[in-house]
This record gives structure tokens, C-alpha cells and sequence, in this order.
């Protein structure tokens, strides 16, 4: 398993048979899903024949393996090849044959003989509370595990929303104490690919940008490439145009439902999620959500399922506590101001009445001698 | 009782001078243009941020021929950037401007703001005229800094952070960016902006009902100084803005 790691991508796959066609078509793929230009297609081209692949340890914590799921359907027809040789996956509990104690010693192998050399992919996340017991892996802690495994990584990947935002096991609230990889480990270059699952092409092309310039492509403020993540879906949505001019589905069932029209009333979290479901979309570039005419439910976006309804344009969510949405509270607030002015209002009118107090009462030669 | 209009006397008001109003220029004129751009500002960016939440026009046919919902952003980005703007004049008049201008700024730090805004508390509650300043009495300062500043600053940095999320490499999102993330995340950031819209037309009610209760009970031409400047009192009256300086 080893020497597999000192062989460069182009190697395994010629192992597995796959044609040198189907290899370039696949580093073109990939280079335009980074926004490469076409000038840099030869720099994939020379990195995937020549660099030796990273070795990866990849780390499953709380999670639903919905994105281990998602990488292996990446939408390439040689996909299954490609992906699981690109990376010399050395240690992966759920995918790898060996199992139990041998699987353990692996991974401790791995970080003594690559000390600073391999990537750790996580994917989950920890649950803290407890002394971490709501996850533990071969006898440990998953909490343990990952802070052993990332103190000798190069950098860590965080799959997923479980693994860079936290997903439903840190929503609201958040039985375990699970969080997400950044607010654990501190000390590491951490790139998070956000998503329930993040998309195959967005996998791939995150670990071809490392592999390829041996960094970690430019991230945003909350640590996600800018390449994938860098607009909401609702700036690259086909459907816009209705939003602009106001064509919105009011019913699942309803004309404007028929014609395609924007889902923003029905809920759509396109307007604050930033992912590339608009651009690659899902499953080999079948659809994705909206192109199914449901709308988004802002999957990557941290704290989503804190977000709901789903359904619902304004959520109730804005104060902990209380169960209404802003235009409820305010309409609550807005009502008891009415009532309000209005008693101070009436005590006025009735008060001056009973006392016949009038502001001009006190004309000025009136007080004279006063 | 009717109003007796007297022939004026200069003799008269030196020898009872308790007894005249005087006119003073309070609000110069920095100050009433941005209120009034202010206030309406507000009222256009609050009934078109309701819309943008929960639009109700539905025209039909291609959608190519339509731009309702577009045109009803483009108009709460534009009245956002002119209260920006006019915002930003104000807290520049703010040391610019005469004492006046400075007057609602909440001294907590003066026993003698602490005992104004008690006083004309209780002078509201009471329905009592009260006393009469020329600058805003502490308890309005204290409305206007929390409605309109404080609560303007978190309308401003969401609105223009949530108007950087359609050029993330822009300048403006280098600018107001992080506000996103400090808040938790887009739509949370959506949800505090629409939970604080509201809190200015709560606010307008009860700053247009006590500006109108002060006019018609103290007679001091308190509405009317938002449009021309001047306000009127009596000698004695203006002790009531010592606190101040
Ligand atoms: C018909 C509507 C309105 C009238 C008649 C009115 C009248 C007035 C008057 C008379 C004052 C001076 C009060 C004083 O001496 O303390 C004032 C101040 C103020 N008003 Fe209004 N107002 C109106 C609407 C609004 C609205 C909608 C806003 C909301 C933003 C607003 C915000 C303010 C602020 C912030 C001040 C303090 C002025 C400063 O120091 O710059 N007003 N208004
Ligand atoms: C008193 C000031 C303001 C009030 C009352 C107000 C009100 C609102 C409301 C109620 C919404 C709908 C929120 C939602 O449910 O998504 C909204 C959206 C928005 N506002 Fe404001 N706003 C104010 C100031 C500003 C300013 C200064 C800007 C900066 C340009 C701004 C930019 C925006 C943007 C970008 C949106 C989102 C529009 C969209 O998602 O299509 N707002 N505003
Ligand atoms: S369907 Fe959703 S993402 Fe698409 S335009 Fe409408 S609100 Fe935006
Ligand atoms: S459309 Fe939205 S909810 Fe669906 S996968 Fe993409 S980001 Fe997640």
C-alpha cells in the first residue's frame, strides 16, 4: 500500500486501463470546473503524469457518508478510476477492505512515516460534549482521533456540512456538542467544501487544485474556495428572470409552477447560498434542486437547518425563544405602540377637557401682574 | 377661550418679559434636510423592504417584458444609498454644527441628562406641559440615538453587506463582507434586517405623535421648527438646556 503513494495519478490509471484520450479529457474537465484557463490544461496535464500523489487519510466522524457517497459518483465516466487513484487514499475506514485493529494501526503508520506529508480529509465532525463519547472509532474517541490525525497533517480538508459548518447534528441544540473541524483544530490550513453532500466535480477539483500546485486553492473568509463557492446560487439561477420580474410559484401546484417560474416564495434559499449548483449542478449534470422545481434549501450554508421552515420565505428564527417571524414580532411591537400613543392620546383629550387647560389661555397681556 | 391679540408694546416686554414667547434659530439647515431626506428615506426602504420579502404583483406573459421585483430592489438600494449618504451628513453636522445639533447625544455620564430624561418622562406620563428646550430634550436624544443611529448603523451594515453578495470581489464586499459571517450567515443577516425594519415605523409613530403632543401642549413650535429652524420660548424655559453644555 505504501509504494502506492509514490506513484503519480497517470501511472495508476494506466494500471486500471484507462486510455491516455479518456486521461486528457478528464484533466480539460477538470481544469475548466477550476476556472482554469485552457493554457494551464498542460500544467494538469504534467502534474497528474509526474507529481506523486498526496497521501490522504480520510476520517469519518458524525456524518451520514453522504458525501464519501457523492465523490464516488463524481460524473465522469471514468470517474470511480480517476477519483480514487488521484489521491493516494491510504486510509479510509468506510471505503478500505481492512477492518478493525489492522485499519487503526494503519492510520498510526501513516503519521509516523509522512509526518507533515498527507492530507487529512475529514469527514463529520466531533461531538464534544461528554468527553466526546457520542462518537468514538476502534475503541477512541472521534475527538481524539481527529486531533491526533490532524497534529502531523499538512492540511486538512473538511468535507461536507457536518465538517465545516456542522451540519444537522450541531443544529439547534446540538445534543452533542458536535463541532465543526475549524473550531477544534486551529493550528492547520483547513479548507472547507460545505455542502449536504458538496458536489463530485466541486471534490475532485478542490484535491486536483492541491495536488496540482501543492497549496490550497484561495478560500474566502470562512475558509471555502472562492472557485466554487464564490456566488450565491441565485446569481447563477436560470431561473432569475422570473424573479426580476416578479414570477413567483405561489402553490407546488400552481401555473406558475407549470411554467417554471421562481421559487423564492415557496422558500428558495438560493438568495443566500453559496454553492455551484447552478453552474455544474447534480448527477453528471442532470438538474439540481430548483431545475426540479424545488427550491434550494441552503445546504452549505452554516446553520441551515436552523433556517426552516424550508417552505417558508421568512423563517422564525430571529430571536431565540420566540417562535414568530420579524413581520409577526414587528406587527406584536407595532400594535402595542398603537395602543400606546393612542391611551396617552385619549388621557389627554379627556384630562384637558376636565381641566380646560388650553395653550393660548395664557396670552401675554392676560399674565400681566401675574 | 379666545385668543386676544394685543398691540405690541416694547415697554410691555421689558417690563414683564416672562410673559412673551421669543424665537430662536435652533435647527440649521444641514440638520432639516437630512431629516426630511431621513424620513422619507425610511418610509420608502421600509415598504419597499417589506415587499422584497413578500412581493404580491404577479404580472404575466414572458418574463423579458416584466422588472417589477427588480425595480422595487433597485429602488430600496437607491433610497439606501441616499440615507447613507444623508446619515453620514448628519454625524458630520453633528461636530459641524451648532450646540443644538449636538444635543441629542445621550451624556449618561451627566447626573444632570440622567434628570432631564426622568423629568420628561414623568412630564409625558403625567401629562403636565412640561419644560421646554430648545435642543431635544434627553428623552428624545435617547429615541432618536437608539432608533435612527444605533438602529440605522445595523440597517446600513447589513443593508450594504447583504448588496456586496452580488460582486463578492468587489470593493464593497471587502468593505461590509464580514458582517455576514459575524452574524452567522446570509440569511440570518436577511432576518436581522427585516426584525429591524420594523422598529422604524414604531418609531415614527411615536416621534410624530410626541412631536405633535409637545407642539399643540408647550406651544413652542416644535413641528414647525423641523421645516424653518426657529422655535419659540419663554424667558426661563431655556435654562432647561443648561444640562447640555
Ligand atoms: C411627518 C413626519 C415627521 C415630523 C412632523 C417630524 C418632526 C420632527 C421634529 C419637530 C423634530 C425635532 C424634535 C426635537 O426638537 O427634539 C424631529 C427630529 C427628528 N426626527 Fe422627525 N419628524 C417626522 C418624521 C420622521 C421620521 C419618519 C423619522 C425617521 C427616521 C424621523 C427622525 C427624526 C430624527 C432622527 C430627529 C432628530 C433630528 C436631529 O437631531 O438630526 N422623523 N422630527
Ligand atoms: C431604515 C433602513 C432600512 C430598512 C427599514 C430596510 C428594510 C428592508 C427589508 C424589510 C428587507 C427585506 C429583508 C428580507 O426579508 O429579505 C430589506 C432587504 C434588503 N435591504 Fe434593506 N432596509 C434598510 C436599509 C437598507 C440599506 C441602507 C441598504 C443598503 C443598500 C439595504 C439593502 C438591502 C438589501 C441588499 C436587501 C436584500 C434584497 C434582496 O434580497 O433582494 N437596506 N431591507
Ligand atoms: S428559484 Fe431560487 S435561486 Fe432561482 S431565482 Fe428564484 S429565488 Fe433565486
Ligand atoms: S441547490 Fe441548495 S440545497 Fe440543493 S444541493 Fe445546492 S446548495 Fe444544497
Amino acid at each position: 500500500m505504501n509504494n502506492l503513494s509514490s506513484l503519480s495519478t497517470y501511472d495508476v490509471l494506466r494500471q486500471h486501463g484507462v486510455d491516455r484520450r479518456d486521461f486528457l479529457r478528464f484533466c480539460v474537465t477538470t481544469a475548466a470546473a477550476m476556472g482554469l484557463e485552457a493554457s494551464m490544461v498542460p500544467t494538469v496535464v504534467a502534474a497528474m503524469e509526474t507529481k506523486p500523489r498526496i497521501p490522504v487519510i480520510w476520517l469519518h466522524g458524525l456524518e451520514c457518508t453522504c458525501c464519501s457517497e457523492s465523490f464516488i459518483r463524481s460524473s465522469h465516466p471514468i470517474a470511480q478510476d480517476i477519483i480514487l487513484n488521484m489521491i493516494s487514499l491510504d486510509y479510509d475506514d468506510t471505503l478500505q477492505a481492512a477492518a478493525g485493529f489492522q485499519v487503526e494501526a494503519i492510520r498510526k503508520k501513516l503519521i509516523k512515516d509522512h509526518p507533515g506529508g498527507y492530507l487529512l480529509a475529514v469527514e463529520g465532525n466531533a461531538p464534544t460534549k461528554d468527553g466526546g463519547v457520542y462518537c468514538t472509532v476502534g475503541g477512541d474517541t472521534f475527538l481524539n482521533v481527529l486531533k491526533e490525525t490532524a497534529e502531523h497533517a499538512k492540511a486538512i480538508v473538511a468535507w461536507g456540512s457536518c465538517a465545516s459548518n456542522g451540519c444537522v447534528q450541531a443544529a439547534h441544540p446540538n445534543p452533542t456538542g458536535a463541532m465543526p473541524v475549524h473550531k477544534l483544530i486551529t493550528d492547520k490550513p483547513i479548507i472547507n467544501v460545505p455542502g449536504c453532500p458538496p458536489i463530485a466535480e466541486v471534490m475532485t477539483g478542490v484535491l486536483t487544485y492541491i495536488l496540482i500546485f501543492d497549496a490550497l486553492p484561495e478560500l474566502d473568509r470562512i475558509g471555502r474556495p472562492k472557485m466554487f463557492y464564490g456566488q450565491r446560487i441565485h446569481d447563477k439561477c436560470y431561473r432569475r428572470a422570473f424573479f426580476d420580474a416578479g414570477q413567483f410559484v405561489e402553490s407546488w401546484d400552481d401555473d406558475g409552477a407549470r411554467k417554471g417560474w421562481c421559487l423564492y416564495k415557496m422558500g428558495c434559499r438560493g438568495p443566500t447560498t453559496y454553492n455551484s449548483c447552478s453552474t455544474f449542478k447534480w448527477n453528471n449534470g442532470v438538474s439540481f434542486p430548483i431545475g426540479s422545481g424545488h427550491g434550494c434549501i441552503g445546504c452549505s450554508e452554516a446553520g441551515f437547518w436552523d433556517n426552516g421552515p424550508f417552505y417558508q420565505r421568512l423563517s422564525n428564527v430571529v430571536v431565540p425563544g420566540i417562535d414568530a417571524t420579524p413581520n409577526t414580532i414587528g406587527e406584536v411591537l407595532g400594535a402595542a405602540a398603537v395602543i400606546g400613543v393612542g391611551s396617552h392620546l385619549v388621557s389627554t383629550v379627556v384630562r384637558q377637557n376636565a381641566r380646560k387647560i388650553h395653550v393660548d389661555d395664557t396670552p401675554p397681556a392676560d399674565s400681566k401682574g401675574e | 377661550m379666545a385668543k386676544v391679540i394685543q398691540p405690541f408694546d416694547p415697554k410691555d416686554v421689558v417690563a414683564h418679559p416672562e410673559a412673551y414667547f421669543r424665537r430662536a434659530y435652533v435647527w440649521q439647515v444641514p440638520v432639516r434636510l437630512t431629516h426630511w431626506v431621513n424620513a422619507l428615506c425610511v418610509t420608502v426602504l421600509f415598504l419597499t423592504g417589506l415587499y422584497i420579502a413578500s412581493p404580491i404583483l404577479a404580472p404575466s406573459g414572458e418574463p423579458a417584458h416584466h422588472f417589477v421585483m427588480g425595480r422595487i430592489r433597485q429602488i430600496h438600494f437607491a433610497a439606501g444609498i441616499i440615507f447613507v449618504i444623508s446619515f453620514l451628513v448628519r454625524i458630520y453636522w453633528f461636530w459641524a454644527g451648532n450646540n443644538y445639533a449636538r444635543s441629542g447625544f445621550p451624556f449618561v455620564w451627566r447626573a444632570s441628562w440622567w434628570r432631564d430624561l426622568f423629568r420628561q418622562a414623568t412630564d409625558y406620563l403625567k401629562l403636565e406641559r412640561g419644560h421646554v428646550h430648545l435642543g431635544h430634550n434627553a428623552l428624545g436624544g435617547s429615541a432618536y440615538t437608539f432608533f435612527v443611529i444605533f438602529l440605522g448603523w445595523v440597517q446600513i451594515f447589513t443593508g450594504l453587506a447583504l448588496y456586496s453578495e452580488t460582486n463578492p470581489a468587489g470593493t464593497l464586499n471587502k468593505l461590509f463582507g464580514w458582517v455576514i459571517p459575524l452574524l452567522g450567515n446570509s440569511y440570518r443577516t436577511h432576518m436581522i434586517h427585516h426584525l429591524v425594519a420594523w422598529a422604524f415605523p414604531i418609531f415614527a409613530l411615536l416621534h410624530i405623535y410626541i412631536v405633535t403632543y409637545d407642539s399643540t401642549q408647550y406651544g413652542n413650535g416644535l413641528i414647525t421648527s423641523i421645516i424653518s429652524g426657529y422655535k419659540f420660548y419663554r424667558q426661563g424655559d431655556i435654562r432647561n438646556d443648561e444640562w447640555l453644555s
